[in-house]
């Protein structure tokens, strides 16, 4: 009974969690850019991100640790002090973007522009952290950011045609914008596929106490609630396809994407537009905060742990403050929130060899997971899509920052 | 029962007697004995002595660290050999009490000047 609660309340949060402001932007500008030609890019980043994804959970069920910890207790610190730093700044960067995505929703609810509110709403994120423990964190946002499958509703209310979204499943090349056009595809896939999702997960299987016997659970969670979740990115593609591409609008910036509801729900799309966004946001912003501070923590060997008290983790704790000071700063200074997610996204997706190679060589370690290792299929995957987008990225980010993207 | 240093005790997880996560093993120290094979003496635990296996810019950024910044009583945490009670896959056990060592100094200093006011506050 207990697992079939975990299996329910995992594909839920998985589906509610999967969305943040990284997929919003990027959908929304390939959407209204070049109709449905990306979709592609979200379905190749939503196969590995259900293999990274069902990985982690996987090594933790069996090993009952968490990456950061696994990886310098079976390589070494010098191993994995380069994937370390990466993976701090990556993580610095996407809390920023999870910040400005929240601090602009209450701009569109307030009329109180962004950089007012990076402070107040890094509080709160704090506040939730430093209050709630991991099962109220983990749960509570996740259910509310189903409200993001307002986005399918509306995909649906269009009655796009079948054909076309079909035909955006398969690579073709663009007829116009090439830089634009690639540094996209690495965005989505950045976007998908970003490093502190199958991190916390992790970390996540350890606070959650699953043993080997939740190998199954695991598995249908990660597989069905990122297949579901990446619908939700289908979705607002498919709405700013059908809502902008038409008109000729490309997005720019946040505001010109709020108004991508209010076709489908004239009455109250912009609500739902800025709900939406906020309560992603915030659940990503709690998520991404956590990872960094147990990948810290775990990599020192300092107590860690969502539901202990902070004056027994305090290093723990003090390092998701200070990271999230740090991200609220970034925004409250004025930084574009858009071209921040943007430029981000396609960092995750150039960093992705630093970050999944350590641990794509743990799931191989038979002494460590026995009949549980990784297979070849598993490995061919992760391997191949790695690659591609690392390629990818080395190549579109140049090209997009020279053409001004 | 056979060891190996690198794989078994290096950068493994520290624990006290009850349980309390105090750090990694950041170095081992070995004796050197005339005529006899070397033995474990002590091992070692401090950004120092991580940051001396990195290179040395990493070294003399964390001696300038130290310079300014006074929390820690000593730069390492020095655990006798004989006080490791435990090997096992998760965890060196070590018969101590982690919140008296110098491995704890952060801890207690962030909890007493920072935690403790912000649990006051949100209290």
């Amino acid at each position: 009974m207990k697992k079939a609660m975990t299996l329910a309340l995992g594909i839920l949060t998985s589906v509610g969690g999967f969305f943040d402001v990284g997929n919003l932007a990027t959908s929304a500008q390939a959407g209204a850019s070049f109709r449905f030609q990306l979709i592609w890019a979200l379905l190749l980043a939503t196969i590995l991100v259900i293999f990274l994804v069902e990985m982690s959970g996987r090594f933790s069920a069996v090993s009952r640790k968490a990456f950061p910890e696994a990886i310098r207790d079976h390589f070494g610190f010098g191993f994995w002090l380069v994937p370390f730093l990466v993976l701090i700044v990556v993580h610095l960067l996407v809390l920023a973007t999870e910040i400005g995505g929240m601090s602009f929703a209450l701009q569109l609810l307030t009329g109180i522009r962004t950089p007012w509110w990076a402070i107040p709403v890094g509080v709160l994120v704090w506040l939730f952290l430093w209050r709630a423990g991991f099962s109220a964190i983990e749960n509570s946002t996740s259910l509310l950011g189903l409200v993001t499958l307002s986005f399918v509703v509306a995909a649906f209310v269009h009655r796009p045609q079948l054909h076309g979204i079909l035909a955006g499943a398969i690579p073709t090349l663009p007829s116009h914008d090439g830089a634009q056009y690639w540094f996209l595809a690495v965005s989505i896939i950045g976007a998908v596929i970003a490093p502190y999702l199958f991190y916390f997960y992790s970390s996540g299987a350890v606070e959650d106490e699953w043993d080997a016997s939740y190998v199954g659970v695991n598995r249908a969670v990660s597989f069905m609630g990122m297949s579901f979740g990446s619908v939700i990115a289908i979705g607002a593609l498919v709405v700013a396809a059908m809502v902008f591409a038409p008109r000729g609008i490309a997005i720019n910036d946040y505001t010109q994407a709020a108004v991508m509801l209010t076709d489908a729900f004239p009455f109250w799309g912009f609500m739902l537009f800025a709900v939406s966004m906020g309560v992603a946001c915030l659940g990503a912003a709690l998520e991404v905060a956590l990872s960094l501070a147990y990948s810290v923590a775990q990599t020192f060997g300092w107590n860690w742990g969502e539901n202990l008290d902070p004056r027994d983790d305090s290093r723990f704790c003090l390092v998701y403050t200070g990271a999230i000071l740090l991200a609220s700063l970034v925004i409250a200074l004025g930084v574009d929130p858009l071209k921040l997610t943007l430029f981000t996204m396609a960092i995750n997706a150039a960093v992705l060899p630093f970050v999944v190679f350590p641990f794509l060589l743990l799931m191989n370690d038979r002494k460590l997971l026995g009949k549980n290792a990784n297979g070849f299929v598993s490995n061919a995957v992760v391997v191949v899509i790695v690659l591609v987008a690392f390629v990818l990225a080395i190549v579109s980010v140049p090209l997009a920052i020279r053409g001004g993207s | 029962m056979k060891l190996d240093l690198f794989r078994d005790i290096l950068d493994q997880q520290l624990v006290d007697r009850s349980g309390t996560k105090m750090g990694r093993v950041d170095g081992i120290v070995l004796e050197i004995r005339d005529g006899e094979p070397p033995v474990v003496d002590h091992l070692q635990l401090g950004l120092v002595v991580l940051a001396a296996r990195v290179g040395r810019p990493a070294l003399r950024f964390v001696e300038w660290i130290r310079r300014h910044v006074h929390v820690r009583r000593n730069a390492v945490q020095v655990v006798r050999w004989p006080l490791v009670g435990e090997i096992a896959s998760h965890h060196l056990k070590i018969d101590i009490d982690a919140q008296e060592t110098e491995a704890f100094d952060w801890e207690k200093w962030l909890r007493t000047h920072i935690v403790e006011k912000l649990m006051g506050g949100s209290s």
